[in-house]
């Protein structure tokens, strides 16, 4: 399962819509969330719909809100998307099988079997959540709380059973080529979230539409070896197995 | 945080069953907890109080009634064993969706009277603990013997009755041992102190536990250092706020709980059981003698010599 997750304070200004590069992840099947921070005054009417909008296009959820609730909103709203997504999938499955009827309207036991196997799918899918850190100005001040949120969030995803995976960009990038920089590649690896901003050289512009493309072809690039990398997490998922059923 | 929040139910609200049919009347608002809204019921036409939690998220609710029922069947399993007894309910009484209502979800479960365990506290005072953290242990102990944590331990989820009998409500947090812990409160997190996983294991339930008498006993120093950097945040601060507490027993039990160097539940009850529970403080504490006393006590020495002095002369 894929996601993005834009942390933004504000509207988009250069390049193509960031709305419409949502629609394109949600197209290749990612699944886009946008937190808006904000410590002072209001993120203003535009940022705020723009906000709901790339959310919406990205079939994700969105959320403002101020630094000190920035960890445990990216946690919920990570969660929430994993939970939600396999939702859609189980009720597809539910539907082909009964005909019709969604999780709401099945019988008690029924709907306790259905929701047994959500919660293992949600803890044991393999996960890559690719983080899009929105460095402009405004949002200097605020980096140091966006790095501890995503320390937070990595120690969540360590704990899950499922193979789970962050990397970190921040846009704009380095040059004004450069529409997103990437600051930390696939890692399940908690310690490897240090220090990511420090060298960071603030630039005006906001490229919210074209940073997004740019994760969406990391995700693609990486389609190339991912085959060799799910047969070694298969390996480990059979040995894993095996070892459990000794606990057990 | 919920979805949806509607407003609560008004008092006197019949909440019916769509598939087993039952009904309660709503008597009044018991309290929020992340997956929904407790309120205290009464069954139509029987004496009997309940507490029922209506969800605000399909899913979520049932994920915590089969969390309740795996609890439920592990308990009658251990009872059979032992003697039969009637709170087998004690989990969950029976779970349907509002009949009328927008289809809510809920579920029924035994009420339980009394205060949260720090306004137990704070009324009756702090030599309560002993007993109370060992009613509480006792509750975990079987919570892990079921193959579960509760996660999001805390004193708001912990409820005291009168003479001490200790429950945990709000199970939302519970999961599978192995599996990642759902639901936390930052102070009382493995993580956020940088001392552990989020991995729900037997040693994650006592940092809380720990965490929870901290706050308990010194909820100022908590907080300062729950304040410092998230780089320099860690658990030695909070060993340092266990070491400083005048019951020696007491802080190296919290400090063994907040390294996670019990083997499990069963032995940090018991040692919680013979070390601070049993300890029984002498009834008479020796005191400084405050310099007021002493100063009197000078005077009224030097009155009585005056007085003699003066009575012997005339």
């Amino acid at each position: 399962m894929r996601q993005i997750l834009l942390i933004t304070d504000g509207c988009s200004n250069v390049g193509e819509s960031p709305v419409m590069a949502a629609a394109h992840a949600r197209q290749e099947g990612i699944t886009v969330n946008v937190v808006g921070v904000v410590d002072y005054g209001t993120i203003g009417e535009l940022g705020s719909r723009e906000i709901a909008d790339i959310a919406k296009a990205g079939g994700g959820l969105s959320r403002i809100v101020g630094t000190p609730q920035l960890a445990q909103t990216m946690q919920m709203m990570t969660r929430k998307t994993v939970v939600q997504t396999i939702q859609q999938a189980v009720n597809k499955e539910v539907k082909k099988i009964l005909g019709e009827g969604s999780l709401e309207e099945l019988p008690p036991l029924k709907r306790s079997q259905v929701v047994t196997v959500v919660d293992e799918l949600t803890e044991t899918t393999p996960l890559r959540i690719a983080l899009l850190i929105d460095a402009s100005a405004s949002m200097k001040p605020k980096l140091a709380a966006v790095e501890e949120a995503i320390r937070d969030l990595a120690l969540s995803l360590e704990a899950r059973e499922g193979r789970s995976e962050l990397a970190v960009f921040h846009f704009p990038g380095r040059s004004s080529s450069e529409d997103a920089t990437l600051d930390m590649d696939w890692s399940s690896d908690v310690s490897e979230v240090r220090s990511l901003f420090s060298r960071l050289k603030m630039r005006g512009a906001t490229p919210t539409g074209p940073a997004i493309f740019k994760v969406l072809e990391h995700y693609r690039y990486d389609k190339l070896d991912e085959h060799r990398d799910r047969r070694v997490s298969e390996d480990q998922g059979e040995r894993e197995g095996m070892i459990g059923g000794y606990v057990v | 945080m919920g979805m949806s929040s509607n407003p609560p139910y008004p008092v006197g609200t019949v909440i019916s069953g769509k598939w087993r049919g039952n009904r309660y009347v709503v008597e009044r608002l018991l309290g929020k907890g992340a997956n929904g809204t407790v309120y205290l019921v009464q069954r139509e036409g029987r004496r009997e109080k309940y507490a029922l939690k209506v969800g605000n998220d399909t899913l979520e609710l049932q994920s915590e009634i089969n969390v309740l029922t795996s609890l439920q069947s592990c308990r009658k399993r251990s009872e059979f064993r032992a003697r039969r007894e009637s709170p087998l309910s004690s989990y969950l009484l029976e779970s349907d969706d509002f009949k009328g209502g927008d289809n809510e979800p809920f579920y029924v479960m035994r009420y339980v009277e009394g205060r949260p365990l720090h306004l137990f506290l704070a009324k009756n005072g702090a030599s309560w603990l002993g007993l109370v953290g060992l009613k509480l242990l006792e509750k975990l102990q079987l919570l892990h013997e079921c193959g579960f944590v509760f996660g999001d331990l805390k004193p708001e989820n912990v409820m005291v009755s009168d003479y001490g009998e200790a429950e945990l409500i709000d199970y939302g947090g519970a999961s599978p041992i192995g599996r990642s812990v759902k639901q936390f409160t930052e102070w009382h997190d493995r993580g956020f102190w940088n001392a552990g996983s989020r991995t729900g294991d037997e040693s994650y339930d006592l940092f809380s536990f720990a965490v929870l008498c901290l706050r308990l006993l010194n909820e100022d120093g908590l907080k300062v250092a729950a304040q410092q950097l998230p780089q320099t945040r860690s658990v030695d601060e909070l060993i340092r706020l266990a070491r400083n507490l005048p019951d020696k027993k007491l802080s190296s039990w919290l400090c063994l709980a907040l390294k996670g160097g019990f083997t499990g539940s069963a032995a940090a009850a018991a040692a919680w059981k013979h070390h601070i529970y049993n300890q029984r403080k002498p009834a008479k504490e020796v005191m400084a003698t405050p310099r007021w006393l002493k100063n009197a006590f000078a005077l009224s020495l030097f009155v009585l010599a005056f007085t003699i002095y003066w009575v012997l002369r005339f």
